[in-house]
């Protein structure tokens, strides 16, 4: 019998080994694939390039080609808007106690005053998926990690709590679930003990939509006010917007090159 | 000599006796688990009761790190095909019910695992139905069971107390 199970596992093992050597292949290929992507763009500008860096088969591991991130524009976002917290809320299924104030934030909507000119700007603030992220620095047991396309994450099954990444984060960003959940959806796993932030809706982009919740509904109230695109790609919408209109950082100063950018702040 | 030999015939008809019980016991906790969707496992369902652990730990690391999605050794494509509703149309939840498929196993041997302290224990559907009502009751959906989650974790380590 125990013979039978080892004689299993060891087949596994080597489908397993088999299936390493076919990601490398497929790595491989993909390469090759984006070159092709590449030099196609020449001849037609404007979708395959796009097309080629965000079709990726479930299996493949994500790789450096794409980097995303999102532009807000300051000037079409309003105050009195809320509809890019509610529905991260409900996308990943968070539910504040109403005035809580540790309750896990993902995204929130900041208003600042300029006291001389009196000029109000709204705007929404989550974890800025910096290229260099000071949570990852100073996380003791690497669960703080950056994925090669520039999504920073925490790996909960290595989280011990310490929250020493909530310290280091400039922006706030990271909260603590303090308490039991219950109702958690099966696309957002999260419990007591561990720190999160905002994914940048990770199970969407592995899932091939490449947007974010935010921005859809910033959309679809008619603000327009986020874009969500791959930084890398000249030719995506994003990259094009930086571009003509540039964006700044918040806390550019401290060189941390973030992944969400601002225009008009 | 005879003693040690009695003690032996003695502790082997106990042993015989407990194995009796315990596959007795399993079949029986086996039986009322609704059965899964599909005729098939991913994979031999003999190997997946003594490996499942192995592929699931594997898979894991692969979604988070790697963004690495396959369907056949996810947790949530476990949980989609194992965890079906009963005759009265409810899902049992691993928490308080050994009517769910991880939980029928795990009570039983005492194993105490915390995949669902985060991880969803019934299909999204399911999940969503009781969002639903929370909202329609106007109640916080994370509120929804906490004196039972904490009743399960005293449980477990009663069990793996016991145990040893």
């Amino acid at each position: 019998m125990n013979n039978v199970v080892t004689k299993a596992y060891k087949l596994l093992r080597k489908s397993e080994q088999a299936t390493d050597t076919q990601q490398t292949d497929q790595s491989k290929r993909s390469f090759i694939g984006g070159l092709v992507g590449a030099s196609g763009l020449a001849v037609a500008p404007g979708v395959m390039l796009y097309e080629t860096a965000s079709a990726k088969p479930a299996d493949q591991a994500v790789t450096n080609q794409v980097r995303w991130g999102m532009l807000v524009n300051v000037n079409q976002c309003t105050e009195d808007c809320n509809a890019c917290v509610t529905a991260c809320n409900d996308e990943h299924g968070l539910w504040p106690e109403e005035g809580s104030s540790t309750d896990s934030q993902w995204i929130r909507k900041l208003t600042v005053k300029d006291p001389t000119t009196e000029n109000t700007k709204s705007f929404p603030v989550m974890c800025q998926h910096c290229e260099h992220p000071p949570c990852v620095d100073v996380c003791p047991t690497g669960a703080s990690f950056k994925r090669e396309d520039g999504i920073v994450l925490v790996n909960m099954h290595t989280c011990i709590g310490c929250r020493y990444c909530m310290m280091a984060c400039p922006y706030k960003a990271r909260s603590f679930v303090h308490e039991v959940l219950e109702n958690q959806l099966p696309s957002t796993p999260r419990g007591k003990g561990c720190v999160d932030s905002c994914n940048m809706c990770v199970h969407k982009i592995d899932a091939g939509e490449n947007t974010t919740a935010c921005a859809q509904a910033c959309e679809k109230d008619g603000h327009q006010a986020i874009v969500f695109g791959d930084l890398n790609d000249s030719q995506s919408e994003i990259s094009k917007r930086l571009k003509d209109f540039g964006g700044t950082q918040i806390r550019a100063d401290l060189g941390l090159n973030t992944g969400v950018r601002y225009q008009g702040l | 000599m005879m003693g040690v030999i009695r003690i032996n015939i003695v502790s082997n008809v106990l042993i015989g006796l407990l194995l009796m019980l315990a596959s007795t016991t399993l079949i029986a906790d086996g039986n009322k688990v609704p059965a899964p969707k599909g005729d098939q496992c991913v994979e031999d369902p003999t190997w997946m009761r003594t490996n499942h652990f192995e592929t699931v730990l594997h898979q894991r690391d692969e979604t988070v790190l790697h963004g690495i999605r396959t369907q056949k050794h996810s947790l949530k494509n476990c949980i989609d095909c194992h965890i079906t509703p009963n005759e009265n149309g409810e899902y049992a939840r691993y928490s308080n019910s050994e009517e769910h498929f991880c939980a029928s196993c795990h009570t039983f041997a005492a194993v105490s695992v915390d995949c669902f302290q985060c991880h969803a224990d019934r299909p999204e559907s399911a999940v969503r139905e009781a969002i639903k009502q929370h909202t329609a009751n106007g109640t916080n959906p994370h509120q929804d069971m906490k004196a039972s989650a904490s009743e399960l974790i005293l449980k477990s380590s009663l069990l793996s107390a016991q145990s040893k």
